[in-house]
């Protein structure tokens, strides 16, 4: 994965800020053609080819943030203009969420290994001995690779002493844990969404950027505006995205234009006592193991992959589900916006009648900017009493799902817990095995990001930084923080 | 060499800065060295205005070191701008 702060980042947030700031301005439809103009002037030393291609990848990010299909909506003789006229008038869910813009798209040759200048060719020549395939030869003294047989096991780059063998990925493909992501004809990216979880590792690994959310911020930011009662739901990855506490977060939700703010961390609370109960339940009956099910991607993914998997996961809903079924019940008028780092949720929203928008932590973070709101000022608003959901908070965490349904079963010391800390294709290959050789725990956690959602996609901050800027008043001293030790309470 | 103050570093933890890449400054204690790390002060700051300036050729993330404020904050330049005020 991309390290967060990159290139690609700064500009999306630029666009994504601007375009919400004439959104607010009302000057969207008529100015919106001049963003990329704005964004990219002419003095600027362009980082691909030319400024120009580079004006058109801005189009292409603000036909994204709009919520348009790329693949099937690209009509160059559009304007941006015409599009967000569009847009405004008519909300679509973003789904499938991820659109590809082959013209970013580097068309990477497929994945090889290379040996490089560095072989030495030595005496052992633990290449030519390790490789399955017999494909290394040796020519003037250095090994080659016959690509036609070679069949990218990798041995030969661990063997080698001197690191002469390199693997040269491609990025997206690499990522994809469900060999989703492949090369059309011209070697330009595609998608396959019968296969894709939505988990959008493929999106954060791309460094041309040519895989793209589609986002849900529109329709979001049209109820800001039109004065509807408007809820925001937040994910307990929240604390420590923003220089400010919980209740300093929630001011300045307040501040943007939502009505009310709910915690998550409350539905979480239900997932919990569900999922405690029906472990009870499943061990007395000797089913063996339960999965959670809180998490959307590892949901698309047994549904797309592991059949055999739905019997064994949780029949909770996620925290968002209820939180959602909550802020209906106390106010059937309002709409709920589910604010999180995760882009499968976008998914799972979209299939339920009580969430009504969805948008990330870095899309609030730009709306934060374009209405010049500081969280750091914010004075704090009350959170009410969340004793009954505060250790429900730890569901950001990877292993804190689990333990916070260990928190509510009955006999916590007879519960043995696996934890599943992030899918990658190895593990997926692992999970597939169960079938046949089931894991030996009770409960199983499942987190499609490693270290669980406070590295998800939609993240502002890096997940070391994160998770000491979590917790009382840590976030208020970012500096300070950083040097205490973590207390987990 | 006579006992000299330390370089006062502000690392600006407004919205503004934190979210564009200032919250990554905070994990100087990893990328900077040892020796230029004692000798400075290191803190955070609110807003310190900039982000706000219209037609500024600089953009967030902002640091003070010392007396100036610099913007475009990376990690590198971080690095660079904080080990010349120590050594200056
Ligand atoms: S499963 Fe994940 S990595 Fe693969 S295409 Fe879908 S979002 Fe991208
Ligand atoms: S937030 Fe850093 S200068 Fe304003």
């Amino acid at each position: 994965m991309l390290e967060i702060n990159n290139q690609y980042n700064h500009i999306r947030a630029k666009v994504q800020t601007e375009v919400l700031k004439q959104f607010f301005g009302d000057t969207l439809e008529q100015d919106v053609d001049k963003i990329p103009f704005y964004i990219i002037p002419k003095e600027r030393v362009p980082a691909r080819c030319c400024i120009y291609k580079e004006r058109a990848m801005i189009r292409y990010r603000i036909m994204a943030m709009l919520g348009i299909n790329i693949e099937e909506d690209d009509d160059e003789m559009k304007s941006l203009s015409e599009y967000v006229k569009e847009v405004l008038e008519k909300d679509t869910p973003p789904v499938p969420i991820l659109t590809t813009i082959s013209t970013a798209c580097s068309a990477c040759p497929p994945d090889r290994y290379l040996i490089s200048d560095a072989c030495r060719g030595c005496f052992a020549r633990p290449c030519l001995a390790n490789c399955p395939k017999d494909c290394i030869s040796f020519t003037n003294g250095k090994a080659h690779i016959d690509e036609s047989r070679c069949i990218r096991c990798g041995k030969c780059e661990g063997v080698c002493p001197f690191h002469a063998v390199v693997h040269i990925p491609v990025p997206c493909e690499q990522a994809c844990p469900v060999d989703a992501v492949k090369k059309n004809e011209e070697g330009y990216v595609e998608i396959d969404y019968k296969k894709c979880i939505s988990c959008g590792r493929c999106a954060t690994s791309c460094p041309f950027g040519a895989i793209v959310e589609r986002s849900g911020l529109i329709p979001v930011v049209k109820m800001l505006k039109s004065k509807e009662h408007v809820t925001a739901m937040i994910a307990p990855a929240i604390e420590g995205q923003f220089p400010g506490t919980l209740s300093q977060i929630k001011s300045a939700l307040l501040a943007s234009g939502f009505s009310s703010v709910v915690e998550v961390s409350q539905g979480a609370e239900t997932t919990s006592v569900h999922e405690a109960a029906e472990l009870g339940q499943r061990k007395e009956e000797k089913l063996g193991y339960m999965t959670t099910s809180c998490c959307p991607a590892y949901m698309e993914l047994v549904d797309k992959h592991i059949p055999f998997l739905s019997e064994k996961r949780s029949s909770a809903l996620s925290p968002m589900a209820y939180t959602a079924l909550w802020c209906k019940e106390q106010n059937k008028d309002t709409k709920t916006v589910f604010i999180s780092p995760c882009l499968a949720k976008k998914v799972e929203a979209a299939r339920m009648k009580s969430v009504d928008g969805v948008m990330t932590f870095v899309e609030l973070a730009s709306l934060f900017l374009a209405k010049g709101i500081d969280v750091r000022e914010m004075e704090g608003s009350d959170l009410g009493d969340t004793s009954l959901f505060e250790d429900c908070r730890e569901f950001a965490l990877s292993s804190g799902v689990a333990s916070s349904v260990l928190r509510r079963v009955e006999n916590p010391e007879e519960v043995a817990v696996l934890s599943i800390d992030g899918i990658d294709k190895r593990m997926f290959r692992s999970m597939k095995i169960w079938e046949k050789r089931p894991p030996e725990a009770d409960l199983v956690e499942v987190m499609c990001c490693e270290g669980g959602c406070i590295s998800g996609p939609g993240t502002v901050v890096k997940p070391s930084v994160a998770k000491r800027l979590r917790g009382g008043n840590n976030a208020t001293t970012p500096v300070k923080s950083m040097r205490t030790p973590i207390v987990r309470g | 060499m006579a006992k000299r103050e330390k370089v006062a570093v502000k690392i600006c933890v407004g919205t503004a800065c934190f979210v564009q890449g200032g919250a990554d400054l905070l994990l100087y204690d990893e990328f900077l060295d040892p020796i230029v790390l004692a000798n400075c002060e290191i803190e955070g700051v609110s807003c310190l205005g900039k982000c706000k300036e219209a037609g500024s050729k600089e953009g967030a993330p902002f640091v003070q070191i010392g007396d100036v404020v610099h913007g475009d904050m990376t990690e590198k330049k971080f690095c660079d701008l904080v080990a010349e005020a120590v050594h200056a």
